[in-house]
């Protein structure tokens, strides 16, 4: 009921407003054009994805490369950096134009999807048929026996990206203003919310991005249930780290480039005008434009970390019952596929969705005030924890809570004795995604009334007038913040952080 | 009887959530609600202002620039069946003229607005433009240095400035305004040979005119079209920019302004503090703060037209041209754009 409420309603209250003329314009051959172009973009981007996150991620988690507990938490920041700060970074460091350079940007924005999941499925195999592989041909062998096992997470990683790549359009629009221009079928959504009155028109516009989304995310799902997920019962062996012998460096120095090229580079350039820029850049001015921004910028801060931190926490154990209940009640997997619908919609027919759907004298309290946020945040990310929480569910052995029910145990005692305490890593995930995700959320949120208090709001408000040094380093101080549950978890906690579903 | 531990985080959640909903920001202890699309580093100080002076609180809702306006006017028309808004300042003039067309701005006739010109009023008073922007050409002068500075938007075809200059794609915000106003001044033929020329001669299309700002003072454009509003910006930022107010000749077209407006909605629910609002909007006082502003917004009060102003306002000959039909028009020639640029 709490995710159909949150989630899919706003949806379902937009689709009511498509009338049947409105499907008339579908299928013109420009919007095809637009849509094959899209396709094709999505799949040099995941191709660039797969190229460097497959290799980045098995490296980091499996091989002897040394610093990998360093680098392996460093090469997710370019997914929580929203793409256009990538974008406007790195154009102004190199000189990038086309649909490539397109690519590449996005791309390197969704590499650490594919590096994730690598990695997981990598950490999943069995050292013992490792051993036995690396006893019949050493690591060649090794590697040969482990291509297909690592192929589903790739996959999974691919489809992700692929869905994350084609539905921007702020980087194609934003890399194409020098040099010939790259439009995309997230562009014709756009200017169809610009001033058509007419909504239905611009519903429809979306639905066959929201069926390729749709498309890339489904295989990704039955991948998972697959893949090449242990159980937790207790049988499997961890596989110890391979080593790489003469290979250790060369893999030092790729793995290594990726964190300078796609970390370290728009960092540096942040701080670089944060500290004046082409002005002159001087650490006592870099202090400065911090501290002042920080100054000013507090309050906005503090708004976006609380409505993230309660949207997260509230989204967690939602979202346990959600996913507990999807695996466990007979046929509710089938159900899984809806799950996705939120991700996969534009943020901003969701968020006119939840101004018709919550707009009412009833609800006018609740809309007009800072609750409407949290059921915004909640709506839009609810879905990420329930896939993270309902992948570890599936991996765990129902057996332990069956014998707890004939021991006696109610079903919200075994969710909270037996299931959540093996969950823990995948529920602190499942914030983490949460808290990100609505942190760096705008299209959508820009929309109700308490996001004019977010941080974020704020960046891409003062971009247009502000001074560049103190954008500079307001999009420092978010990243910071974006980064800081993770940081936190892997600095204190003794279990690896699962965010994947 | 305990409460079992997981309806103990759940009740735990619904606590956060409810507190959440009856505290901070927001809500109906609003005497008045504006949503404001001018940038808020502009806005928000003025509007302050209004509330220290009346001491009625104001809940002021903002838009970004990467929206093009468009969140909080399709926020406007979606909430029009239980409206929480109650004026609209809006940063250029078409999507307002197209909110009144369709019935959802009331009429009110502001003292404040004795001396704008009727040229930036409606006929019905349903909105009043105020503070305006004009469309200007950008150069980089260490680009331009002793070549023939363009003086025309013809000269954006001309062959020697082939893949040299740029625009912002003409599908939002004041650079759609402006192209829809050309179909009305120059006539369709020659607005469509000008935008076929735009497509041959290589025109860069920006995502917007602050992008191509910084295009051109960073050296990557020779010129292009922008707003004044982000030419000065460049300018103060010690950039090597400079402006041209293009066909500002005898037989130019002249420079097209694009003033801010304000309205104030049908069925506002505080109409009373809404007119207050809109009267102090619509002051000298804040036309002159906003011309002395970073954004140096162009008054439009005939009692300060001698004011001190960053821009040389005497060069520019205002293109005549009739609010009404341009934004009547918009959303035709948007449609008609879409389907020339966006392919």
């Amino acid at each position: 009921m709490a995710f159909a409420l949150l989630c899919l309603a706003p949806i379902f209250v937009m689709l009511t407003r498509v009338g049947a003329a409105d499907l008339e314009s579908l299928g013109s051959e420009r919007t095809l054009a637009l849509l094959g172009r899209t396709l094709k973009l999505g799949l040099h981007s995941t191709i660039i994805a797969v190229l460097i996150g497959a290799p980045f991620g098995f490296l980091l988690a499996r091989t002897d490369v040394p610093g990998a507990s360093l680098m392996r938490p460093l090469g997710i920041v370019p997914l929580v950096l929203p793409p256009l700060f990538l974008a406007i970074t790195w154009t102004a460091m190199v000189e990038l134009r086309g649909p490539y350079a397109t690519a590449i940007v996005l791309g390197v924005n969704t590499f650490p999807l594919v590096a994730l999941f690598t990695a997981k499925a990598a950490a999943r195999i069995d050292a013992r048929r490792e051993e036995a592989a690396l006893l019949v041909g050493g690591l060649r062998s090794v590697l040969r026996m482990e291509l297909p096992l690592l192929l589903p997470g790739v996959l999974t990683g691919a489809a992700l990206s692929f869905a994350f790549t084609v539905n921007d359009w702020s980087v194609p629009d934003y890399i194409s203003s020098v040099g010939p221009k790259f439009n995309v079928y997230a562009d014709e959504i756009f200017a169809n919310w610009q001033l058509e009155a007419a909504t239905g028109k611009a519903v429809v516009t979306a639905l066959p991005l929201v069926l390729v989304t749709l498309a890339a995310l489904l295989p990704a799902l039955g991948l998972r249930r697959r893949g090449a997920l242990a159980t937790l019962d207790g049988d499997f062996r961890r596989p110890a780290k391979l080593q790489l012998g003469v290979w250790r460096w060369p893999a030092f120095a790729f793995c290594l480039a990726i964190v300078l090229f796609t970390v370290a580079g728009p960092v540096a350039r942040l701080a670089y005008e944060a500290g004046g820029g082409s002005r002159g850049f001087t650490v006592g001015a870099f202090k400065e434009s911090m501290a002042t921004t920080l100054e000013f910028e507090r309050e906005f801060l503090a708004n976006s970390l609380i409505w993230s931190a309660v949207a997260a926490s509230i989204a967690v154990p939602l979202a346990l019952i959600i996913a507990h209940a999807i695996e466990r009640i007979r046929g509710a997997r089938l159900l899984e596929p809806i799950v996705l619908l939120p991700i996969a919609v534009p943020a901003i027919l969701f968020g006119i969705g939840t101004i018709n759907l919550w707009n009412h004298d009833l609800t006018a309290q609740l809309y007009d005030g800072n609750g409407m946020i949290l059921l915004l945040y909640l709506g839009r990310f609810l879905a990420f924890p329930v896939l993270v929480l309902s992948g570890a569910v599936a991996a765990l052995d129902p057996r332990l809570e069956e014998a707890a029910e004939l021991a006696g145990a109610g079903p919200l005692r075994r969710l909270r004795a037996i299931v959540a305490p093996p969950l823990r890593p995948s529920m602190v995930g499942g914030w983490v995604l949460v808290f990100v995700f609505a942190m760096r959320e705008l299209d959508a949120a820009v929309l109700v009334p308490a996001a004019n208090h977010t941080v974020i709001f704020k960046a891409y408000n003062r971009i247009h007038f502000a001074r560049d040094d103190s954008v500079a380093a307001l999009c420092l101080l978010i990243l910071f913040f974006l980064v800081l549950p993770g940081l936190l978890w892997s600095l204190f906690a003794r279990e690896k952080l699962e965010v994947l579903p | 009887m305990p409460i079992p531990p997981p309806f103990r985080l759940l009740s735990a959640c619904l606590v956060l959530l409810v507190g959440s909903v009856t505290t901070g920001c927001g809500g109906d202890d609003a005497d008045v609600v504006i949503y404001c699309a001018l940038d808020q580093v502009h806005s928000e100080p003025l509007i302050r202002r209004f509330e220290e002076r009346t001491g009625l609180k104001v809940r002021a809702e903002y838009d970004i620039e990467a929206h093009k306006t468009v969140g909080l006017v399709r926020r406007i028309r979606e909430e029009q069946n239980r409206p929480r808004c109650d004026v609209f300042w809006n940063n250029e003039i078409a999507h307002t003229v197209a909110l009144a067309n369709d019935g959802l701005l009331m009429s009110y006739d502001s003292p404040s607005a004795a001396d704008i010109p009727e040229t930036f009023r409606d006929p019905e008073r349903r909105w009043t433009g105020f503070a305006a922007r004009a469309r200007v050409l950008i150069l980089n002068t260490d680009l331009i240095k002793d070549r023939e500075a363009p003086d025309s938007m013809w000269d954006l075809l001309q062959a020697e400035w082939k893949g040299q200059v740029g625009m912002a794609r003409p599908l939002t915000g004041t650079t759609l305004t402006h192209v829809t106003a050309l179909y009305d001044i120059i006539g369709e033929e020659r607005t469509r040979e000008y935008l076929q020329g735009v497509k041959d001669n290589e025109v860069h299309l920006t995502s917007g005119n602050a992008t191509l700002m910084r295009q051109v003072r960073e050296g990557r454009m020779h010129w292009g079209w922008t707003d004044t509003d982000d030419y000065w910006v460049a300018k103060s930022d010690g950039f090597p920019v400079d402006v041209v107010y293009p066909d500002s000749g005898p037989d130019g077209i002249g420079t097209l302004f694009i003033p801010n407006t304000v309205c104030v909605l049908a069925n506002a629910p505080h109409p009373d503090a809404a007119k207050q609002l809109v009267d102090y909007i619509l002051s000298a006082e804040v036309e002159e703060h906003l011309a002395k502003s970073r954004s140096a917004q162009i008054p439009l009060h005939t009692s300060l037209e001698d004011m001190p102003h960053p821009l040389d306002l005497k060069q520019i000959k205002p293109m005549d041209v009739d609010y009404q039909q341009v934004g009547a028009a918009i959303n035709a020639r948007h449609a008609e754009l879409k389907e020339f640029f966006l392919d």
